[in-house]
Formats: structure tokens, C-alpha cells, sequence
């Protein structure tokens, strides 16, 4: 017990120790803002895989550990779609994940927004044209955010996080 | 150097009939045996006491337009020395079988069932002919590898439907899981059977993100397709890289510089304690103890971070390029990273001591999810996961690239199978990552970081080049098509060995320490399905 308060008390608050996230690569356009505007205060994120190489994965891993902390801003990652405001979609949507990700879309309630992440999920990236992918994203469903990157650093994600919540102070930190 | 000459000898004054041709392929011999004979040499190589083969890979490779041919390559890593060792064999003209060997080698399951996926040739006597890659609404006589498959055909779509293994019996009911999860990770399907409580059959069905990956390499020039690697599994972006890399180089004779060796072993050395630091933390998670994940997330953060400081990518890609690396770091550099690494390791050394004074923590790692030497051995299970069960591999010593030859790492080796073995493996190599670190700053010889190629590769030619990443042995076979085009790319995660052991290593489990076993294991979605 000692042991861990020291290390507690030692380490103290890491949160926000990062670079400034870069500002977004695409715009994100006032429809989408208008979207957002119920999730303001809370918004819960179901991500989806189509087919990413997992790096984009471990992003969003990551804004959940100390430094990113993303619920301190109110966002929650849900583990059910059915509870979900928000899909956050990586991958280029291979033929064996386009049925799934369909399903996910209607499975969640509306209303809802749809976050492209990564170059993958906005363009299909390096595995365009493959006759194993469908994609991308917006193909099949409506996409209303996309996060260009291979891959979006967390912070730059954070950043248009923050965007979403017309949140000026805390795009970076 | 040839490998392996005494086992070479001795297969062949075994089997003189079945034998055709012996040759050598970059030192790595390789027997051609006819194709009926295939099984029982194999059977020979695998259970004979002096050579103990195990299949390390095992490939096809489609010929055509160059030759009407199929060939089939067989890849064994002999017990005694580690030694490769290669059996090849031919299909001509209108052939499209050949005898499985999975009745002998359980090893060569799922590979066989590529096989037919991927290139439409039928392995006869598999006991198991289901869809591997192609999901059933993939059309009949789509084999996507075949040379005149275009890249990128549309697909189209049918009905059709996976059959399940099913037991049953009074109180046995099914779980399915996935292919969607509920944590933020890859997607695959997971096929519980139960009664009350213990897993009585686990079956994993994978491939929903199969890309086409070994297409898209074959679209590509030699010298381009280090991006493409770099992808394969994002968390292990040098490690295939590297691998790739590697295979190139040999085609093309370079002579890669020890500095630029000595920086890639750095690299690879971060990005496995970024990933085994990240496991450890996710293991404690998934026990519940929110505490070590914490401080192990903020741990690897800070590992990304400097990655990106360094390199300019959180997951060190560009670093290495055909022919060496393609940023150089500066004395000043390598002493921060030191002066970092130290910290580190002191600080991860109080959360070793927090977690293993937590009896409530070390109890559900203890006897969960055994995976026992006999199975591992078996399946040929490698890298984190073998060495947790007894299998003493490791390429760093056995076949030591980069600077391994002069480094030397010490290997990690417990016994026991279970959760905590591995948990055991991984911290045990954080110490040795970061001593090889160091190791690297002391000796990192000067010198050019790239070098240039001796010659372009015949069509045809091919290499084999194998690395140790973090999760285990990545393989790479890359042979060299027209006009330094790349006629086909065979990759190897160490996940698709791997996975087909996690279905043993859960029986007997409840279905709620399944999790903690999967992230045990931690395997790779995307480097599995490519
Ligand atoms: S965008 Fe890049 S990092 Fe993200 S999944 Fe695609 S290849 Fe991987």
C-alpha cells in the first residue's frame, strides 16, 4: 500500500504532457459541427476495424492512457454500438468487413456521427484498389468527419475532438 | 556457410529415390522431392531424434508466365542447431494436388488451407478443407494469388455459410464472439462451446481483414515496397520492415554497414519494449488492476513519444530502407535516449514490485491458459508465446541479423505455459531490450547508414530473411520478378502460427479468463490475415 501511494505521489499528474496536435488536415465543415452539437458535453465512441494494419487502433488506444486522459473531456469509448453516439471507423473496409461495419451503422441509435480515422478509412490508403477491400468508408456509409493521417497521432485526434465540441482551449495542451 | 550438412546427408541416404535435386538457395539447402514422397520425408525430418524438425513456413509460389509450374516450399528449423533446412517440390502443367502433410505435422493446418485459398491447389488427405481466407461469400474459383487473378477484380458476392466444429450433448451450448469486440481491437470471430462454465471447444475464425497484401507486394517494385511492410501489422512496423528489407538486400548482394545494422537493432529493440511494456499493462487490465495499466500506458506514451522525437514517427516507420537505415541519429541523441532508458527502467522496476506483491493479481495469472510444451512443440509455436512454454527459440542467438552476432542477447525461457510465464517472458525482456540499447549506444560504429546494391536479381531468384520481432520469428520470402518487379512476397507474422494454439491453450478455461488469455497471448489480427 506504502509502495503505491509512493509511486503515486512520486509520478504525480502526467496528464497532457505531449506535443501541441497539429491543427486537422481537412476541414471540418459546420454540418458536421451542427451534428455534433448534442454530443457537446458527452459523447460516447464506438470504433470499428475494417481492415486497419492496428496502428490507427493503438492511437485510439492511447488517447485513453494518463497523458490523453480523453474522458476528462467527456468522451467514452462504449463496447456496444447500441450505445454508441459516435463511430469511429478505421481500415479500408475489406469484402470481409463490409457486412459487419453495415450492420454497426444501423445497429447504432440515432442520431450518431461517423469519424473516418486514418488515410485508410478516408481513402483506403496503400491498399487502394485491392480485390480484397471495398471501400472506403464513405462508400458505404455516410461519413461526416475524416481524420487524415497513417497514423493520426492522438493528439492531433484530440484536437478535432475538441473541434466537435467547439472546445477552443483544449485542442492541445 | 550451408546449414545443416550432416541432416542433409542423412535425408538423403534415406530417401535416394524420392530425392531429384539438392541445391542451395542464399546457403539454406534445399532438397526437391517428388511430390507422392513429400509426406513421408517430412514425417521423417519432423519425428526422427537427430534432426526434430519443426515447419517453420511453408509456401507456393505460382511460375507462370515464366513456366507452367507450381512449386510448393516446405521450411524446417531443425531441433539441435537451429539449422534451416528446405523441401521443395513441383506441380507441372494442368496438376492441381499434392499430398497434404498435416496427418503428420499439425503444423502445417492452416498453411495448407491458404494453399487452397490462395492459389486453388487441394492439399489431398487434410482432414479439414473449410475456407481459411476466402469467406464464403467470396465466389467459387476465386484463388486470388494465381498470377492471372487481376489485383484488383471485383469480387462480387454469393451466399454461403461457415460450418462450425459443434458438440453436442446435454447443457452444451455455443458463445460467439465477435467478429466485432468490445474493447477497442482487431475484429475476428471467436466459437465458444460450453457446459456450465469451462470451454469445452474454442474455435477461431479469422481473415475478416484479410487486404490482399500479398497482391498489393506483387504490384510493386523491389526497391518500393518498404512502406507496404511497414503495414502489414502497424504495431511491428520495423520488424517487418526489417525483415523485408533484409531479403531484398540479399537478392541484391549489399553489404549492409555495421552502423546501419547497429541502428536497426535499436529500433527494433524500441519498438519491443514499447509493445511488451503495453502488454504487461493490458494483462493487468484485463485482472482488473487498473493501477499498473495506468502507469504502464503512461510508460509506453512515453516511449511513442521519444519514438516520434527520434524518428518522426510514433511507430518508427521510414527508418530502415533497402540497403540500411534511413535516418541517422546523433551522439547527443543516443545519450538522451540512455539517460531516458534509465529512468525507465527504474520506474517500471516499482511497478514490477507493485504487481507481484498483489496476490489477488498473480492468482488469476497462475495456472491460466496453460499452453503445454507438448502442444507448443506440436504447433510449432514461436517467439513470446513458445518461450513462455519451453520452446528455446529465439532468432536474435539462433540466426543472429543486424548486430545480434556481437550483441549477443540473452534469452528468455520459462516452462510453465500459463499467463503468468508469459507475463514473465515480456518483463524479462524489457531489462534486455534496454541492455542491448545501451549495448548499441557503446559500440555503434561509424560508418555510411546505406549501401548500394551489387547487382539486380535474376527473374526468379528468391531469399528467405527472418527476424525477431517482438511478438516472434516474421519471415519473409521475397523473389524477384521482371524488371525489378517483385514476382511474389510470402509474409509470415508470427500471430499466423500462434493463433491456432490459443484454441488449445483455452480449454478447460472459463470463458472469462478467455480474455486475459488473448491478451496474454497477444496476438496480430491484420499480420495474420494480411
Ligand atoms: S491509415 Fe495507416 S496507420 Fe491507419 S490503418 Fe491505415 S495503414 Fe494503418
Amino acid at each position: 500500500m506504502f509502495r503505491i501511494l509512493k509511486k503515486s505521489l512520486q509520478t504525480g499528474s502526467v496528464t497532457g504532457q505531449h506535443p501541441v496536435g497539429a491543427a486537422p488536415s481537412e476541414p471540418i465543415g459546420p454540418e458536421a459541427i451542427e451534428k455534433a452539437k448534442p454530443f457537446r458535453r458527452s459523447m460516447t465512441i464506438r470504433e470499428v476495424d475494417t481492415g486497419s494494419c492496428n496502428a490507427c487502433e493503438m492511437e485510439m488506444n492511447a488517447l485513453a492512457n494518463p497523458v490523453y486522459d480523453v474522458e476528462r473531456f467527456g468522451v467514452h469509448i462504449a463496447a456496444s454500438p447500441r450505445h454508441a453516439d459516435a463511430l469511429v471507423v478505421t481500415g479500408p473496409v475489406t469484402v470481409n468487413m463490409e457486412r459487419a461495419l453495415k450492420d454497426v451503422y444501423k445497429a447504432t441509435a440515432d442520431p450518431k456521427i461517423v469519424i473516418a480515422l486514418g488515410d485508410c478509412a478516408v481513402n483506403c490508403g496503400m491498399f487502394k484498389g485491392s480485390y480484397a477491400v471495398t471501400g472506403p468508408v464513405d462508400r458505404h456509409i455516410p461519413v461526416d468527419v475524416r481524420i487524415s493521417g497513417c497514423p493520426p497521432r492522438p493528439a492531433e485526434i484530440l484536437a478535432v475532438l475538441a473541434k466537435l465540441r467547439q472546445d477552443e482551449s483544449a485542442s492541445g495542451s | 556457410m550451408i546449414d545443416a550438412r550432416p541432416a542433409v546427408e542423412q535425408v538423403q541416404a534415406a530417401f535416394t529415390q524420392a530425392i531429384t535435386e539438392v541445391c542451395a538457395v542464399h546457403g539454406v539447402p534445399m532438397l526437391r522431392v517428388k511430390k507422392q514422397d513429400l509426406p513421408t520425408v517430412a514425417h521423417f525430418l519432423h519425428t526422427n531424434p537427430g534432426l526434430r524438425g519443426s515447419l517453420s513456413l511453408l509456401w507456393a509460389v505460382d511460375h507462370r508466365p515464366r513456366e507452367a509450374r507450381y512449386e510448393l516450399c516446405y521450411l524446417f528449423t531443425l531441433a539441435e542447431r537451429k539449422d534451416w533446412l528446405l523441401l521443395a517440390t513441383d506441380l507441372h502443367g494442368d496438376e492441381r494436388e499434392f499430398p497434404s502433410i498435416t496427418p503428420h505435422l499439425h503444423a502445417a493446418k492452416w498453411y495448407e488451407r491458404e494453399i487452397r485459398d490462395l492459389f486453388g491447389l487441394v492439399p489431398i488427405g487434410h482432414p479439414d478443407l473449410r475456407r481459411l481466407v476466402r469467406h464464403e461469400h467470396w465466389p467459387k474459383g476465386s484463388h486470388p494469388l494465381k498470377r492471372d487473378f487481376p489485383w484488383d477484380r471485383v469480387l462480387g458476392r454469393v451466399q454461403g455459410e461457415y460450418a462450425f466444429r459443434k458438440i453436442h450433448g446435454e447443457g452444451v451450448f455455443e458463445v460467439p464472439v465477435g467478429p466485432i469486440h468490445a474493447g477497442i481491437i482487431e475484429p475476428g470471430h471467436f466459437r465458444f462451446s460450453v457446459a456450465g462454465e469451462p470451454i469445452m471447444q474454442l474455435e477461431v475464425r479469422h481473415f475478416w481483414k484479410h487486404r490482399g497484401v500479398e497482391k498489393l507486394f506483387e504490384q510493386q517494385q523491389l526497391t518500393e515496397a518498404v512502406p507496404l511492410s511497414e503495414r502489414v501489422s502497424g504495431d511491428t512496423s520495423v520488424g517487418h520492415s526489417l525483415a523485408y528489407c533484409q531479403a531484398v538486400e540479399m537478392l541484391q548482394g549489399v553489404e549492409v554497414s555495421p552502423r546501419a545494422r547497429y541502428l536497426r537493432t535499436l529500433f527494433l529493440e524500441l519498438e519491443r519494449l514499447h509493445n511488451h511494456i503495453g502488454d504487461v499493462g493490458a494483462i493487468c487490465n484485463d485482472t482488473a488492476y487498473a493501477l499498473a495499466h495506468a502507469h504502464c500506458g503512461r510508460m509506453k506514451e512515453q516511449l511513442m513519444q521519444l519514438n516520434d522525437r527520434l524518428t518522426g514517427s510514433r511507430f518508427l516507420r521510414g527508418v530502415n530502407c533497402v540497403g540500411g537505415v534511413a535516418l541517422d541519429l546523433s551522439g547527443l541523441q543516443l545519450a538522451q535516449v540512455e539517460v531516458e532508458l534509465n529512468a525507465l527502467e527504474q520506474d517500471f522496476s516499482d511497478i514490477e514490485k507493485i504487481v507481484f506483491a498483489n496476490a489477488s493479481l498473480t492468482e488469476r495469472l497462475e495456472n491460466t491458459g496453460i499452453l503445454t510444451e507438448g502442444i507448443a512443440w506440436d504447433h510449432a509455436v514461436i517467439g513470446v508465446v513458445g518461450r513462455a512454454s519451453g520452446i528455446d527459440r529465439d532468432l536474435r542467438r539462433d540466426r543472429p541479423f543486424a548486430a545480434y552476432d556481437v550483441l549477443q542477447p540473452r534469452v528468455a525461457l520459462y516452462r510453465y505455459g500459463d499467463v503468468r510465464a508469459r507475463m514473465r517472458v515480456r518483463l524479462d525482456e524489457i531489462h534486455e531490450s534496454i541492455r542491448l540499447i545501451r549495448e548499441v549506444r557503446r559500440g555503434l560504429p561509424l560508418g555510411r547508414l546505406v549501401s548500394r546494391p551489387m547487382h539486380q536479381p535474376q527473374p526468379g531468384a528468391w531469399a528467405l530473411s527472418a527476424v525477431e520481432g517482438w511478438r516472434g520469428e516474421i519471415l519473409y520470402v521475397v523473389m524477384a520478378g521482371d524488371a525489378g518487379r517483385i514476382h511474389r512476397c510470402k509474409v509470415r507474422d508470427p500471430s499466423f502460427v500462434n493463433w491456432p494454439a490459443i484454441q488449445w491453450a483455452a480449454l478447460g478455461n472459463i470463458v472469462p479468463d478467455f480474455p486475459l488469455i488473448n491478451k496474454s497471448f497477444n496476438l496480430s489480427y491484420a499480420g495474420n490475415d494480411l
